[in-house]
């Protein structure tokens, strides 16, 4: 019956073809992927099959309960390098997102953009930009923002001109077993609550792991994080970034860098060989950037750094009051620096407080009078600092 | 079944509609046709595409720069039905269909030209028509989609995942080869969703202070609003001021730069848009200086910031980001990220003298730390 109908329409279809002129235009790979990451419904698993696939436009997903779902790593390859259009690879705003197995390269600008999402999970995914680190690449390897409820999990980034994993004004983060490589910034938590960053490894970047609060953005206030049980190491890679932006002002040679946030916790870390210096407590006003914010706090306050292990670095200062450190002294720059900026009314052991250590050195640069009389007396931060709760999060629907 | 049966079917009743037997706009509750001509917006005269006399074609007071091409819009209510005001907002009836087909003027050897003149219907011999972008209202709320002109000029498809034209404009400046992108869906609900990410889609030309102009300066409605009462296509007229033009050469600088960034910026760059990241609201509405950029350092801008410091530096355009961004045509640089790949000299020179005729001025940096 119905097989009879079929081909009942079979020649007025055929002739209706012929007398509209030509067919509908064929779809590239890059336009059905976009056409279906458009008509997908919560619930699809989109497969990205391996081999390269090279792409002209930033792709997008705005559907949410969505899995992104690749061959592996370095089988299922989205290359960028002939972009022409959109600031990102793929720009993603859906809730309930998964990427895994996949592999975004050179794209003109951010490689893995994740906005306004809830429920976010990383898994396995490499963003590279495979010339190297250059100034001209993009900002960001897979970078979340203003999101919550986001698991990054054995991923690797590498290349990027600001960070390779950067979550910026989000809440509640896991990155854990990935590799940062060759970033301006390894891994960056900026303006975020409830971070827990462990099990990475953070090399060749210019600075490792950066856990920053700027101002001037609606999210602030940026506190709660945990660094553990990273390798931090060998981060001596050039700055690269481009000039203006915040990472610009990071000395090569940075280990872990704290900038104006509160509340952190660093304990378990293998840090060696940062050559400007293993770890770092500034304030805001360390950038010399005008602050025009009043709900802005600039200091950095209750950090709790303990049981790490440090080994060499502070050898080749990228900054000049440290490089002017190392040549007074004689001695590489000490282990943990710290600017020696502070609220009037608080004192040291609010700011940071130092135990277990090894015989990791340190020093107050006294920023505030002119870098004139630093001070290495580790004993008014011999305190015992919070120990902060694990983070969780939930990542389903 | 039935469903592909019906679309092999629609062909058939629209070559019935060709006849004559039904001129008018033709609304699709469901499923998007993937021809425009399905939507029987326009009549074919064979060297003419012309606008169907039920619908209106209309222009916005402050329009969009989109690659020095000219818009064709038009705007059709379904037989009874009136759009109204709520909360400020015209809010049309399901069925309504807006349209806005792109085009440019055609020179010698096809060769395409700047768009100056408004056209109210485009002659085959002298445009070339790029797309037909449609908003749809249904019971659901709007639907955009991008229907793409073939080659003969014949037919528009849609294109769900958009589309990439390479195409050669002839200026008085020089001739520049660039891509004219076609947005794909997300695209369009990247300025069409002001509230991000979970607002709803809405028009941004057909809206009350958009229509409260002319058409065009010999047009017969000194109000757009007014055109569409007269249809019947509104409840009542609402008193409305029409938008700042940043095109309007009698008004003053300020007034034409924070309307140029209305239309430009504003749909991302305000309080609840995609753009709030950065902390930038241009959407011509806010003034507070830190939040259009003065004295402001970039946030996630990357290569964008072009090694400059402040978004906007007052007096001083060449060191301002946001004229820098205005300037690039890289797509990791540029802004606005979407609807442009050619710079926009007028609106360059536009924001270049804001800027510069600003007063102020921002603080050296003085790196006490950083390797600068």
């Amino acid at each position: 019956m119905f097989t009879d109908f079929r081909i009942a329409l079979a020649i007025p279809v055929a002739l209706m073809l012929a007398a509209c002129g030509e067919p509908q235009p064929q779809l590239s790979f890059e336009e059905s992927l976009q056409q279906q990451l458009i008509e997908a419904e919560p619930g699809d698993v989109i497969d990205i099959p391996a081999g390269t696939h090279e792409l002209t436009r930033s792709l997008s997903l705005n559907v949410p309960g969505v899995t992104i779902r690749g061959a592996g790593m370095d089988s299922s390859i989205l290359s960028f390098r002939n972009q022409l259009q959109g600031a990102e690879g793929l720009l993603v705003s859906a809730d309930d997102f998964t990427i895994e197995d996949l592999a975004i390269e050179d794209t003109v600008g951010d490689a893995l953009k994740i906005n306004d999402s809830d429920n976010v999970t990383v898994r396995r995914v490499r963003t590279e930009w495979t010339g190297g680190p250059l100034t001209t690449n993009g900002a960001y390897g897979i970078y979340p923002v203003q999101s919550s409820n986001i698991l990054i999990d054995g991923s690797v980034a590498i290349g990027a001109s600001d960070a390779g994993i950067y979550v910026g004004q989000s809440t509640r983060i896991i990155v854990r077993n990935s590799r940062a490589e060759y970033n301006v910034a390894g891994i960056e938590i900026e303006n975020s609550t409830f971070a827990d960053v462990y099990d990475n490894v953070a090399t060749n970047n210019t600075g490792g792991i950066l856990v920053f609060d700027l101002p001037n953005l609606p999210v602030q206030g940026g506190r709660n994080t945990r660094v553990f049980n990273n390798s931090i190491v060998d981060n001596n890679t050039a700055n690269f970034a481009p000039e203006g932006n915040i990472v610009a002002t990071v000395p090569a040679g940075s280990g872990l860098m704290v900038l104006a946030n509160d509340n952190i916790e660093v304990f378990g870390n293998e840090f060696a060989g940062n050559n400007s210096a293993n770890m770092m407590v500034v304030s805001y006003h360390i950038t010399g950037l005008p602050i025009d914010d009043e709900n802005y706090d600039p200091f950095p306050e209750s950090i709790h750094v303990h049981d790490n292990s440090f080994s060499g670095g502070g050898a080749e200062p990228d900054s000049e009051p440290l490089a002017l450190l190392r040549e007074a002294t004689g001695q590489a720059v000490p282990d943990i620096v710290w600017d020696g900026t502070i609220l009037p009314g608080k004192t040291a052991p609010d700011v940071i407080c130092m135990r277990g250590n090894g015989d990791a050195d340190f020093v107050n640069l006294d920023a505030p009078g002119g870098f004139a009389a630093p001070s290495f007396e580790i004993g008014p931060h011999d305190c015992a600092g919070e120990e902060l709760p694990e983070v969780s999060i939930s990542t389903g629907p | 079944m039935i469903r592909s049966v019906l679309r092999v079917l629609a062909p058939a009743i629209l070559s019935a509609c060709l006849l004559g037997a039904c001129a008018e706009p033709r609304f699709f509750e469901q499923d998007n046709p993937q021809r425009l001509s399905d939507w029987n917006l326009f009549r074919d005269d064979g060297s003419r595409f012309i606008p169907r006399e039920q619908t209106l074609v209309f222009a916005p007071a402050n329009p969009l720069f989109t690659d020095y091409a000219g818009k064709l819009r038009t705007m059709w209510l379904p037989a009874g039905g009136q759009a109204s005001m709520r909360g400020g907002e015209l809010e049309f009836p399901a069925g309504s269909i807006l349209s806005k087909t792109f085009y440019y003027p055609t020179g010698a050897d096809g060769v395409l030209l700047e768009s100056i003149d408004h056209e109210n219907e485009l002659d085959r011999q002298r445009h070339r028509m790029i797309e037909t972008r449609l908003l749809v209202r249904r019971d659901d709320g709007w639907h955009a989609m991008a229907y793409v002109w073939n080659d003969d000029q014949t037919e528009a498809f849609l294109r769900v995942a958009g589309a990439s034209v390479p195409a050669s404009l002839q200026r008085s400046s020089g001739t520049e080869d660039f891509v004219y992108f076609v947005p794909n869906e997300n695209q369009c609900a990247g300025c069409h969703v002001t509230v991000h990410p979970d607002g709803p889609l809405h028009p941004l030309g057909a809206v009350p202070e958009q229509l409260a102009a002319a058409a065009n300066p010999d047009g017969a409605h000194p109000s757009q609003l007014q055109a569409m009462r007269e249809r019947d296509w509104l409840e009542a007229a609402p008193v409305r001021t029409a938008a700042a033009s940043w095109q309007d050469s009698r008004a003053d600088l300020d007034t034409r730069a924070l309307a140029y960034m209305n239309i430009h910026c504003g749909h991302c760059h305000n309080p609840d848009g995609a753009a709030d990241t950065s902390a930038l609201v241009l959407d011509g509405r806010h003034r507070n200086p830190v939040e259009l950029g003065v004295c402001k350092t970039p946030v996630a801008a990357g290569g964008g910031a072009g090694d400059l410091l402040y978004s906007i530096h007052p007096g001083a355009p060449e060191r301002s980001i946001l004229l820098y961004r205005m300037e690039s045509s890289e797509p990791d640089e540029m802004m606005p990220e979407l609807g442009r790949s050619l710079a926009h000299e007028e609106g360059i020179a536009l924001i270049h003298d804001w800027i510069a005729a600003m007063e102020g001025d921002c603080p050296e940096p003085v790196r006490a730390f950083g390797n600068g």
